[in-house]
Order: structure tokens, then C-alpha cells, then sequence
């Protein structure tokens, strides 16, 4: 049910209170008119009872009189001598007491019905008899008219002998005045229905006259009273409904459809932001006021809550799409503020510039990670200065930087990359303790009719970046379709590639490598070699780890090869006594999912020898952490070896304080013992003499013929590796003769 | 004639009960009497009611009751005074058109009601106004069949003025100016003819004692001495005439109370000598 607002519920409230009263007043109004009716009926009833009876008296009274006078023995004297009939007429029978009520004239006739002595009186009777008495005659006059009794008067008391006549006038309305006090019936409404000169029936003259009820003053009064209290108090309510109407708009409804439209305004600022609310005016209810004060406060306090969590957010935001080193946006920022730009269609014309340190992993081995960071810091600063002024930088990784050139053409983007390159070239990168010059390289993609998306437009100014790098080449290079080569190498099928081994290690094809102890040749344990299945087609080493390197994906690729190469273990596809040895890179062996999996690898197989293959730059970046977590593998027992040994820029301090158990030479310096010149000879003679003697053993990799085989054993190397002992294998080739010596040659 | 009214009145008279007659006068009246018939060798007792009343009269009626009680044969006629089986008294204030001349020609049509019921003997006893009445009768038609008048409370009329006659005004036309209003007896305003009242003033008190003295009936009078109706000299003067006068002391005009039994006493012993 839709809820109702309080003006609408006041309103309906008001309403309802008023159709009660009206209603109520209404129902006394019906009950006071039913009672009135009622009351009127029974006058009206008592009235003709009451005029019933009093006529009842009046037809007795005049039967009384006509009796009275016609045995009055004075009336018998005047028929037998009607000298004085005059006298006794007009006078005789008023002293005697017979002229009272209503009875105004008194006649006697003789036999023959005329009257006597032919006397006419003051009020005169009909001078001879309009009928056979006896009977009633009845004349219309003032107020009600009069009756005319006339009866016959005999000698003798059987009424044998007929001596007369005697005719009474009486007037009907003093009749029924007379000894009659009416409280019902009103004289003057009383309606005779009897034609003029009509003879009636005394008995039934009831049934002619009507009586109307009189007049009920109190009655009157009472419905007077009632009628003017109704209006009175109706006055009284109305004027009630309406102050309440108005104490209810002005206490109630008004304050809190404030409260509610503040309420609103305070949702409406809080969609569109925190914005403070208006002032607002004391309610007059107390309870109101004490709501909107605890409102208010919480609104504030909420503001204040909400002022705090904003700028957490913000700072939470910014913090997460700021790198850290430089103060520039990171790569979080790149695909979140390009995101919606990608996702409506395309990019419109704008140009991507990839900026990419040269030789960075060399600089940073060389002069150390504090070099590494300000060599880093310092190319942001100088990129930075270099944009226009709404251009935004993103680091991406490492050292690889990108910006986005809005509504830029290729002319403007390539510009603001020589800006960009000069800014570098200028910048003094000996303060850091540095000798050689720091340059990038620049790819630069252009978005323009085509509407690229992100994504390609990303590989192009990739492919553009790696191209500027090629020896000889300019530093800022713009993609164009001729790099069609480069493209296979890393294109946007193999990255797809490459992820989806990512999530799903059963797209890592896993190539072991048996490395066998010398001098006997025994295989000891293989090299798990990683290749990733693109089709019908396998990815190279290269390919993959360009991509995993140059979107930092490190760990998450060696953890995809740990989850690949148990899953080979656990399917027996290796030999019981056939170690396995697993390259893993520096991020990733400082990483710790990625310890973990290896942890959980070596403890799965306890008695099966496993090898962690790190490179030296893992140990020169994060030492401590990666020195922890390979104590922690041997702990386990696991055995570390140090890969590629040689190939890269660290010290030889480190050898010493290096946790690890195997040095593994590279192949280049391996490839020196056989042709190199003498001093590459001797210094490799002399430091895998040197690392022999610190204990360690070590492994010879790129074993590729008789001689190398022949030169590594005399130089002490306790195991060796190459196409001269076995080429990489799928697990079931490399499993097979696990107990024979490896054949070389083979 | 007279043979022929007697007839009629024989014809007439319907002793329907044995109390009260009737009896239909000349002039159609019907005149009303108690009758009470006694022992054949007593005689016949007539009584006269008072002015304007009846013979239920109670002064009559203890002695119609008193006297049929000893035997004697009593007529109570009841005078018409002009109405037609008159049964209520008279008002003064009526109008009264009755003379003396009719009172005597009805009690002497009672009379020979009685004579033609073989009555031979008759006192005549009147009250008050009837015992003028009857006097006057005595005087006027002197029928041998009363043997004795007794009046009771007899009254003494009304003098005359100083030149002989009451002034009464003229007779009139049938109207009210035909009419006298006088005091008149017990009546203070006596509504009657001229010829009426002429008739009643002629019996001064005077006519009264001369009638007394000129009658040859025995008649006895029997007064009250408290009868303040009468004149102070009244009973003196009847005393006075041949008249035998007995006084009852102590008894009014009315004879009532203790009084009533010394006046059947009275009467009785006049009666015993008849």
C-alpha cells in the first residue's frame, strides 16, 4: 500500500471529523424532527380526542338544555298561554339560568311549526320550523357556525299530546368554549364539514368537525432551541475543525513536511554530494524540534562521517592508482581511466606513447635498487614536465611508462615524444652516481580513423617500443603495418595464450631436461622446461617470457608451472627417483603463493629430489626476502640452484652469501671453455674453480658435445645439462631409463 | 252547562294510582291532586298548599300523610297556577298570569270531583296563602259541602294604599311592559299580570277579617306565635273575629321541628267534633 502523506492523512482526518459531526448532527436533526413528528401526531391525536369528548359534552350539554327547557314547566305555561311568550323568551329564561354555553336563542312553536305570537326575538330563530322535529339543523356564521335543535314538546309524559315546539340556537364555538379549557386543540383551526342549512345527527356531528392541534409554544420553543444550538454548534465545530485544521497544518503537517523536504533535500544532496543542508527554522512541537535537532546532528555528524570517508576514498583512490616511487599513475589508473573511453566504441583520435628504460635491469644490477629507483623517479619527472598539461603519465611497470594523447594527431604525439626524449637526454643522471647516459625508447600507436581499442592500440605502441629498442634504430618509433613479423612474435593470440595458461596450467606443456651427474652421466633429475600450447603449436621460451615479463606476470606464471608440474608428479609421469628442477623467477621466488606452491610441491614429494632453479637478480633485488624464503625451500628440502651464473651484472660479494646449493653456469660461459680465447678459458676455469671451492656444486649447462662434456668433468662440474646428454622431452620420454646412464648423443 | 262540565270532568278523571290524580280543567290545563280516600262517615279533608307551592308541600304533606292516616278522606290539590300538571313550585321571578278568581274555580272543580266521589262532607284546611285561598273560596262560591275551614298560618294580605287601591302600572301588550315586578308575599320581586296581582291585593287584611266574621262555617285558625311572616297585630286581630284562635307556642309560620305534632294534634281535635 502506497503510504499517505500527513497532509493528506490531516486532510482525511479533518474530513473524517467533520462528516462525524455532520453525520452525528445530522442523526439528532432526523431524530429531533422523528421526535417532533411524533409529538405533533399525538397532539394531533390528543387534539381530536380531546375536541371528541368536549363535543361529546357540548351535543350532551345541548340535549341537556333542550330537555331541561322543554320539561320546564314555565315552557308548557308559555304554550298554553303565550301572551308573555315575548317576556319570557328574551327575558324569563335568561333569570331562570337556561341562557349559558353557547345557547343564544330559545323559540317555541306552536303545533302547526310557527313560532309563537310570530315574536321575532334580538337573535332570531326561523320563524317557522325548517323540518319535523326533532332534529338538528346545522347554519354556516361567525367562527363555526350555529346548530339549530328543535323538539317536540308534549302535554303528557308519554307524548301523546303534542303541545308544541321548542327550537335552541346554539353557537358551536362558544359551545365548545364553554367550561372547556383545551390544551390540545386549537378553536380557531377547528374545520366544520357540514354544509350550510344541512340537517345533521347530533350523535354523528362528531364525524363532521375536525380538530386541528393547537399550536405547542414549548414545542416550538424546543425545536427553536435546538435548531439555533445546531447552528450554534455546528458554528463552534466548524470554527473548531478549522483552528484544528490550522493548529494541525502549523504544529503537525507544516513542521513535518519541513522535516520530510529537508529529509529529501538532504537525500538529494547526499545523491548529488555531500553538501551541507540550509539552516533551518525551530519547529513549534517540541517532540519535532527535538527530531530535527537530532537530525540535524546526525546529519552533521553523518557530513562530518561522510567529509572522513570521502577523503579516505579519495586518498584510498589515489593511493591505489599512484605509483608508490614516482607519484604518477600506475597501471590500475591506465585501465581505469581508459576503460569507459574503450569500452563506447573506441578510442577516437588519440595517440599512445610507450616509454620504456633502456637497459634498466643492467643499471639496476649494476649500481643497485636505490640507482634502479631514482633512475626510475627521474624519468617520470622528466616525462612528466615534458606532457601538456592535461596529459597524464602511467607507470606501468618496471620502467615502463605510457600517456594517452587526446585529440592528437601523429604530428603533435611525436612531438611531444621528442619532447619527452630531450627532457631525458638533458636530465643528469650522474648525480646518482651513474657514468653511462639513460635513454628509452619510444613506441608511439596512433588511434585515428581506425578507432582501435585499447588493447590494439596497446600491442601497436608495444611492438613500436620494442622495434625503438633494436640496436641502431631511432629512439621513437611509430608503429606501422611492416612490423608484421614482430607482431607474430608477440601477438595478441599468444598474450591470449599466455593468460589463459595462466588460469589454466593445463595449457603449460611442461619439457624435462634430464640433468645427469658427472662424471658417471647418471640422471639425476630433470629441468622442467615450460612451453605453452597455442593451438597446434607450441609458444618458445622467448615468446612467453617476453610477454610475462613485460606485464610483470612473473609470479603468477611460475605459480601456473609449480600447479603444471605437480600436476605431472601427481600423475606419475615422471619416475619415483627422477627429480625435478624448477625455474623460478626473481619476483617470483619472493612472492608468497609462489613459496607456498613450491613448499607444498616438496613436501608432497619428500624423497623425490627437488630443485628451485633462481637467477642471481632475485638474489641481488630483494635479498633478505628472497634469502628467507629459500631457507624455508631448503628447510623443506628442497635444493636451490643458482641459474644462469654469469650472464648477468652481479658481484662476486654475493657468491659467498648466496643460500643456495647448485650454481649453475650459463651456457655462454660454458660455450667459452670451448671457444672462447685463453684468459675467457682460464678466468672460466678459475671461477668454477673458485665456486667449487666455496662448496657449492655446479652444473654445466649447453653440454652440447664430447669435448664440452670432457672439459666440464675435468673442471670438477658435478652435473651437466645439454642437447649432448638429452634434449628436452615430454615427462613420459624423459621418465624412460631413468636408472641408465644418459647415452650422449642421444 | 254545569251538568256537562261535571260529565267531563267525570270522564277526565283517570285515578291511575291511588295517591295522584288528575284532573283536566276547562281551560285543557291538567290540575294535579294526592288523593287519599278514608272511612266513608268521615269527612273529606281538602288541603291548600301555601303560595306558589305544591301539595308535597311538607306542612301538607305531614297532614295528608297524618290525616289519610286516621281515616279521613284527603284531597291535596296541587293549583295549576296557569301550568299544565304543575308538579314543582312556582318562582316568583315567573310569570305569573293566575288569579284568585282561578284558584277558587280549580278547588271547586275539586270540589266536584269530590261530590261526584260521593263525598257529602269537606273541611277545608289551607296553609298560609291556601288558607286565604280557601277562605275566599267559602266566601265566593259558599258550597254546603265544606262544613269547616281550619287555616293554618293564615296570612294577613297586603294593606291597600291610602286612596284604596295598590298602584299598579297599566296593563300591557303581552310584552314585558305587561307585566308588573311587585313584592308580593314571600316574594320580592312577584313577575306577574296586572290582573293577577289585582287579583291577590284584593284580599287586604281587612276583606280577611270581614269574610272571617261574615261566614257562617265554623273556622278555627291555628297560629304560631313565632310566625315572622306575619304582621305584629295579625294573630290579635284574627282573635278578635268569630274565629277560634289557637296558638301553638313557640311555632313559626311553617309549623316544623317539634311543632309539626301540636299542629296534627291541633288539627285532629278540631276534626273530632265533625
Amino acid at each position: 500500500m502506497k503510504p499517505l502523506s500527513i497532509a493528506r492523512l490531516s486532510f482525511l482526518f479533518v474530513l473524517t471529523t467533520s462528516l462525524l459531526v455532520a453525520g452525528l448532527g445530522l442523526y439528532f436533526w432526523l431524530e429531533i424532527e422523528r421526535t417532533r413528528a411524533e409529538i405533533v401526531d399525538n397532539e394531533r391525536a390528543a387534539a381530536s380526542q380531546e375536541g371528541r369528548e368536549a363535543l361529546a359534552t357540548v351535543v350532551q350539554r345541548i340535549r341537556n338544555s333542550a330537555a331541561n327547557i322543554a320539561e320546564w314547566e314555565e315552557t308548557r305555561q308559555q304554550l298554553y298561554f303565550p301572551d308573555y311568550y315575548a317576556l319570557w323568551r328574551d327575558d324569563r329564561i335568561k333569570d331562570a339560568g337556561f341562557m349559558n354555553g353557547g345557547l343564544r336563542a330559545v323559540a317555541l312553536y306552536d303545533r302547526h311549526g310557527e313560532v309563537l305570537n310570530h315574536a321575532v326575538g334580538e337573535d332570531p330563530m326561523p320563524m317557522a320550523l325548517p323540518g319535523h322535529p326533532p332534529f338538528t339543523l346545522y347554519r354556516q356564521g361567525q367562527e363555526l357556525g350555529v346548530l339549530y335543535h328543535f323538539l317536540p314538546i308534549h302535554a303528557d309524559p308519554a307524548g301523546k299530546t303534542l303541545l308544541g315546539y321548542l327550537g335552541l340556537k346554539f353557537d358551536l364555538a362558544r359551545e365548545l368554549r364553554h367550561k372547556h379549557t383545551y390544551r390540545f386543540a386549537d378553536l380557531s383551526r377547528v374545520r366544520v364539514n357540514l354544509k350550510d342549512n344541512a340537517v345533521t345527527d347530533l350523535d354523528k356531528l362528531g364525524q363532521a368537525i375536525e380538530f386541528a392541534p393547537a399550536s405547542n409554544i414549548e414545542l416550538q420553543k424546543f425545536q427553536s432551541l435546538f435548531q439555533s444550538t445546531m447552528l450554534r454548534l455546528s458554528f463552534v465545530v466548524l470554527a473548531t475543525l478549522f483552528i484544528a485544521s490550522f493548529l494541525l497544518s502549523f504544529l503537525v503537517v507544516r513542521p513535518l513536511r519541513r522535516l520530510s523536504a529537508r529529509i529529501d533535500t538532504f537525500r538529494d544532496h547526499d545523491h548529488a554530494g555531500n553538501t551541507p543542508l540550509p539552516a533551518s527554522l525551530p519547529l513549534p512541537v517540541l517532540e519535532l524540534e527535538n527530531l530535527r535537532r537530532s537530525f540535524d546532528e546526525y546529519h552533521a555528524r553523518l557530513s562530518e562521517l561522510h567529509d572522513n570517508l570521502e577523503r579516505s576514498n579519495r586518498s584510498f583512490y589515489d593511493q591505489a592508482r599512484q605509483d608508490a616511487l614516482t607519484g604518477v599513475h600506475n597501471r590500475r589508473a591506465f585501465e581505469e581511466d581508459w576503460a569507459a573511453r574503450d569500452e563506447g566504441g573506441g578510442l577516437g583520435q588519440v595517440a599512445l606513447l610507450l616509454f620504456d628504460c633502456d637497459h634498466f635491469k643492467a643499471i639496476n644490477d649494476t649500481y643497485g635498487h636505490n640507482v634502479g629507483d631514482a633512475v626510475i623517479h627521474a624519468i617520470a619527472q622528466c616525462l612528466q614536465s615534458a606532457l601538456r598539461a592535461d596529459d597524464r603519465l602511467y607507470r606501468l611497470g618496471g620502467d615502463e611508462f605510457a600517456t594517452l594523447l587526446v585529440d592528437t594527431d601523429a604530428h603533435i604525439a611525436e612531438t611531444v615524444a621528442e619532447r619527452c626524449l630531450e627532457h631525458i637526454l638533458a636530465h643528469d643522471f650522474r648525480q646518482y652516481g651513474m657514468s653511462e647516459p639513460v635513454t628509452v625508447s619510444i613506441g608511439l600507436a596512433l588511434s585515428d580513423k581506425e578507432k582501435l581499442c585499447l588493447g590494439e592500440l596497446q600491442k601497436r605502441a608495444d611492438l613500436a617500443m620494442y622495434t625503438a629498442k633494436r640496436p641502431g634504430n631511432r629512439k621513437i618509433i611509430a608503429y606501422s603495418q611492416d612490423m608484421g613479423d614482430i607482431s607474430a612474435l608477440v601477438g595478441n593470440r599468444e598474450i591470449t595464450a599466455v593468460f589463459q595458461a595462466i588460469q589454466d596450467p593445463g595449457a603449460i606443456e611442461i619439457h624435462y631436461q634430464k640433468v645427469a651427474r658427472l662424471p658417471s652421466l647418471t640422471p639425476e633429475y630433470s629441468e622442467a622446461l615450460t612451453r605453452v600450447r597455442d593451438g597446434d603449436s607450441l609458444l618458445p621460451p622467448g615468446a612467453i617470457f617476453s610477454i610475462v615479463q613485460a606485464r610483470n606476470l612473473d609470479a603468477e606464471f611460475d605459480h601456473a608451472v609449480l600447479r603444471a608440474v605437480a600436476n605431472d608428479l601427481a600423475a606419475g609421469r615422471l619416475p619415483p627417483d627422477m627429480g625435478v628442477s624448477i625455474n623460478i623467477s626473481a619476483p617470483g621466488i619472493v612472492h608468497t603463493k609462489v613459496l607456498e606452491a613450491a613448499l607444498e610441491l616438496v613436501r608432497a614429494h619428500q624423497g623425490r629430489k627437488i630443485v628451485v632453479e633462481i637467477t642471481e637478480t632475485a638474489l641481488i633485488t630483494q635479498i633478505e626476502t628472497a634469502s628467507a624464503h629459500i631457507l624455508r625451500l631448503r628447510e623443506a628440502g628442497a635444493l636451490v640452484a643458482l641459474d644462469d651464473f654469469g650472464s648477468g651484472y652481479s658481484s662476486l660479494r654475493y657468491l659467498a652469501s648466496m643460500p643456495v646449493n647448485l650454481v649453475k653456469f650459463d651456457i655462454s660461459m660454458i660455450h667459452m671453455l670451448e671457444s672462447g680465447d685463453d684468459r675467457q678459458r682460464r678466468m672460466i676455469r678459475e671461477i668454477a674453480g673458485l665456486v667449487l671451492g666455496a662448496g657449492y656444486e655446479m652444473v654445466a649447462e649447453g653440454v652440447e658435445s664430447q669435448t664440452l662434456l670432457d672439459l666440464v668433468i675435468e673442471l670438477g662440474f658435478t652435473h651437466a645439462q645439454g642437447y649432448f646428454l638429452g634434449r628436452p622431452a615430454l615427462p613420459e620420454a624423459a621418465g624412460s631409463g631413468n636408472d641408465a646412464p644418459v647415452s650422449p648423443g642421444s | 252547562m254545569t251538568r256537562l262540565l261535571l260529565m267531563a270532568i267525570c270522564l277526565l278523571w283517570l285515578p291511575a294510582r291511588a295517591d295522584q290524580v288528575e284532573l283536566t280543567l276547562p281551560n285543557q290545563l291538567v290540575a294535579r291532586a294526592e288523593f287519599r280516600e278514608g272511612h266513608p262517615g268521615k269527612p273529606a279533608v281538602v288541603l291548600m298548599h301555601g303560595f306558589l307551592q305544591t301539595h308535597d308541600f311538607p306542612v301538607i304533606h305531614r297532614l295528608t300523610e297524618h290525616l289519610g292516616g286516621a281515616g279521613y278522606t284527603v284531597l291535596a290539590p296541587t293549583l295549576t297556577l296557569g301550568i299544565s300538571a304543575r308538579r314543582q313550585s312556582l318562582a316568583c321571578e315567573a310569570l305569573h298570569t293566575h288569579t284568585q278568581e282561578d284558584a277558587i274555580r280549580e278547588l271547586d272543580a275539586w270540589m266536584k270531583w269530590l261530590k261526584a266521589r260521593r263525598v257529602q262532607s269537606v273541611i277545608l284546611i289551607g296553609h298560609s296563602f291556601g288558607s286565604m285561598q280557601a277562605l275566599a273560596y267559602t266566601a265566593e262560591m259558599h258550597n254546603p259541602m265544606v262544613k269547616k275551614l281550619i287555616g293554618i298560618s293564615i296570612i294577613e294580605g297586603r294593606p291597600i294604599g291610602r286612596n284604596g287601591k295598590e298602584v299598579l302600572p297599566a296593563r300591557g301588550n303581552g310584552k314585558s311592559d305587561g307585566i308588573v315586578t311587585q313584592a308580593f308575599s314571600f316574594c320580592q320581586k312577584f313577575r306577574a299580570s296586572p290582573s293577577t296581582l289585582e287579583s291577590y291585593l284584593a284580599w287586604t287584611p281587612r276583606r280577611i277579617l270581614n269574610e272571617v266574621d261574615r261566614s257562617r262555617l265554623p273556622i278555627t285558625f291555628i297560629m304560631g306565635d313565632r310566625d315572622d311572616r306575619l304582621g305584629p297585630h295579625w294573630i290579635a286581630q284574627l282573635q278578635k273575629t268569630r274565629a277560634k284562635v289557637r296558638i301553638i307556642p313557640g311555632a313559626n309560620h311553617f309549623m316544623d321541628g317539634e311543632y309539626e305534632f301540636d299542629l296534627l294534634d291541633r288539627v285532629s281535635e278540631e276534626l273530632k267534633g265533625l
